[in-house]
């Protein structure tokens, strides 16, 4: 059997029950790393940490002692998370020597769960992007199809599942950055609600959007994994107090009597024939299996997209105006005085795209603009988010596709950002209302391209999302 | 909503960036693009609407405030480019006499 093959509820399994060591699971994790390396998944790897940490939790196992819910589990995180010990590049120039100052919250709560973090994905730079080719460390390729971008921006952590170089991965979600790329590499991620998850410790892209989330191969592992990152933090105010529910407590409840929310909205012509197709298939599936499914409308949902630059934009000029060359990442040599200094770091720090956005965000903040840019999709903000809470009252759960089209080529849309900003236009609408979302495969294309479906759910009900996605992979295990 | 070359040429002071002058030629056009995009907000009747505070309602709340150890000195300057006794060094910015 090979062990990289199974799920990370049944790696685990098998490392309880002693069929595998922690110690040899780390090995065949960096032996596939090594095969598969030309992905470029991965900014940097820790293999001597992560077998003295196997090695520990494999005596404790051996001890009897408890090794947490993920012990011994290979996992990746996304290089904006800080790790103790480790880079946190955000594949930025300006950051490539950063050190981690201390342990992001999610990084604490994966190595008390008993993960070994084995390494750190590839990524947009600063998490802007749709297909990871922001990247200054090189572009990410799509495990499925060598030619294809994985999308983005947690480009890496979504190639790095796919490939089978570890169990799971953390990514980030501002605007689609987990959803799209697990749509494109056919694996399972979600954006939880926004606060369910602490944000301590990851760079800040649009605080007010972005939340951490994991990927996965399979829906169960998700919800493991959610369960584990979920709840309060005294160290991040916006980390929500809602009791966390335990999210695979209704997995196997199926969907009999479930109210599937279909907004017209989201089956543009915009939809390539073959995702249509795929998601028919599955909204049909879904009402064999006795679910209700129920028409919304959400007549302000096309506007999500341009309220999503306005609000993410401004918040990344203001995010990132720490970077100055003072206190930390790179300080340019060649200057004249202090304003100079700043100027020259930061323009040659900064990645075409992460400019492209401090500059329409200055834009949107500035006197003059304000009121009719940043204010005005504050209020829109409030339009579209009302109109998914009114749409909750008719429904359980909303799905759509994740995107509209299924991975593109490398290089296909690197020059022309309006249609790579398109590429977001399901999944920012969900940041832009807080809602949980996640993203799994439903099928594939004629050329074995996954598919991706979105299930959508009300704040802080990610269990029933769970349930709907588990009900959907396990009638589909194995095949489409 | 137009741009000229002296608006990118403000943004870009204001943002701290340098461009060159074919850059700023390209960021004429490209702005242009995206607030075309953007001028979609504008199809929404906000009359009567609030800011938007929280996409979830506010259930967050505020610890007590007492005093608790931070980082450490070393880890805070860890990452500085240039320091000195726990300190960051920038160049002289009032001028000697």
């Amino acid at each position: 059997m090979n062990y990289l093959d199974l799920s990370l509820t049944q790696v685990k399994s098998a490392l309880d029950k002693g069929e595998i060591t922690s110690q040899e699971l780390v090995k065949l994790c960096f032996e596939q790393i090594e095969k598969t390396k030309d992905l470029n998944a991965l900014n940097s790897t820790y293999f001597d940490l992560a077998m003295a940490r196997a090695k520990e939790i494999d005596a404790k196992r051996a001890k009897g002692e408890d090794v947490g819910v993920l012990g011994g589990v290979p996992i990746v995180i996304k290089d904006n998370i800080n790790m103790l010990g480790t880079k946190t590049t955000c594949s930025s120039k300006f950051l490539e020597n950063f050190d981690s100052p201390y342990n992001a919250t999610v990084t604490q709560k994966l190595l008390d769960a008993g993960a070994i973090i084995i390494g750190k994905a590839n990524m947009d730079e600063f998490a802007m992007g749709s297909s990871n080719e922001n990247s200054a460390f090189g572009a990410v390729k799509n495990p499925v199809d060598e030619t294809r971008v994985p999308g983005g921006s947690s480009g890496g952590s979504a190639a790095t599942v796919a490939a089978k170089q570890c169990f799971a991965s953390l990514g980030t979600d501002t605007g689609g950055s987990i959803r799209e790329p697990s749509s494109f590499c056919g694996v399972v991620g979600i954006k939880p609600t926004y606060g369910r998850v602490s944000r301590y410790g990851v760079v800040a892209f649009a605080s007010s959007l972005d939340q951490v989330g994991a990927l996965t191969r399979t829906v169960e592992d998700n919800a493991t994994m959610l369960n584990v990152l979920a709840g309060a933090d005294k160290m991040d105010m916006t980390a929500s107090h809602t009791p966390v529910a335990d999210n695979t407590s209704k997995l196997n409840d199926g969907v009999k009597g479930i109210k599937i929310g279909v907004a017209k909205q989201f089956y543009t012509e915009a939809l390539s024939p073959e995702v249509r197709d795929n998601l028919q298939k599955a909204l049909d599936w879904y009402k064999e299996s006795g679910a209700e499914l129920v028409e919304i409308d959400l007549p302000s949902l096309d506007t999500a997209l341009a309220v999503y630059y306005v609000i993410s934009s401004a918040e990344a000029a203001s995010n990132l105006a720490r970077f100055d060359g003072i206190r930390y990442g790179v300080r340019a040599k060649d200057y004249t005085d202090l304003v100079d200094l700043y100027f020259k770091s930061r323009t040659q720090g900064f990645g075409k795209e992460v400019k492209r956005r401090i500059m329409l965000g200055n834009y949107v903040l500035s006197s003059g603009y304000y009121d009719a840019f940043y204010r005005k999709a504050k209020r829109v903000q409030k339009v579209i988010r009302n109109e998914f809470l009114q749409a909750f009252e008719k429904c359980d759960v909303l799905i759509s596709p994740t995107t509209a089209s299924p991975a593109f080529k490398l290089g296909e849309k690197a020059n022309d950002h309006v249609a790579m900003y398109l590429t977001d236009i399901f999944t920012v609408p969900i940041n832009i209302a807080g809602v949980p979302a996640l993203s799994m495969p439903c099928g594939k294309t004629s050329e074995g391209l996954p598919v991706g479906m979105q299930i959508i759910g009300k704040h802080f009900d990610e269990p029933t999302i769970y349930q709907v996605a588990n009900a959907f992979e396990k009638a589909h295990k194995g095949g489409e | 909503m137009s741009i000229t070359v002296d608006d990118v040429k403000k943004l870009a002071k204001l943002s701290r960036l340098e461009f060159t002058e074919e850059e700023t030629q390209q960021f004429v056009k490209e702005l242009e693009a995206t607030l075309k995009q953007v001028e979609a907000i504008n199809k929404v009747d906000v009359s009567g609407v609030d800011l938007l505070e929280s996409t979830i309602d506010a259930d967050t709340q505020l610890r007590p405030d007492v005093v608790v150890d931070s980082l450490p000195v070393e880890q805070i300057v860890l990452n500085a480019p240039d320091k000195k006794d726990g300190a960051f060094l920038v160049p002289i910015t009032v001028a000697e006499d």
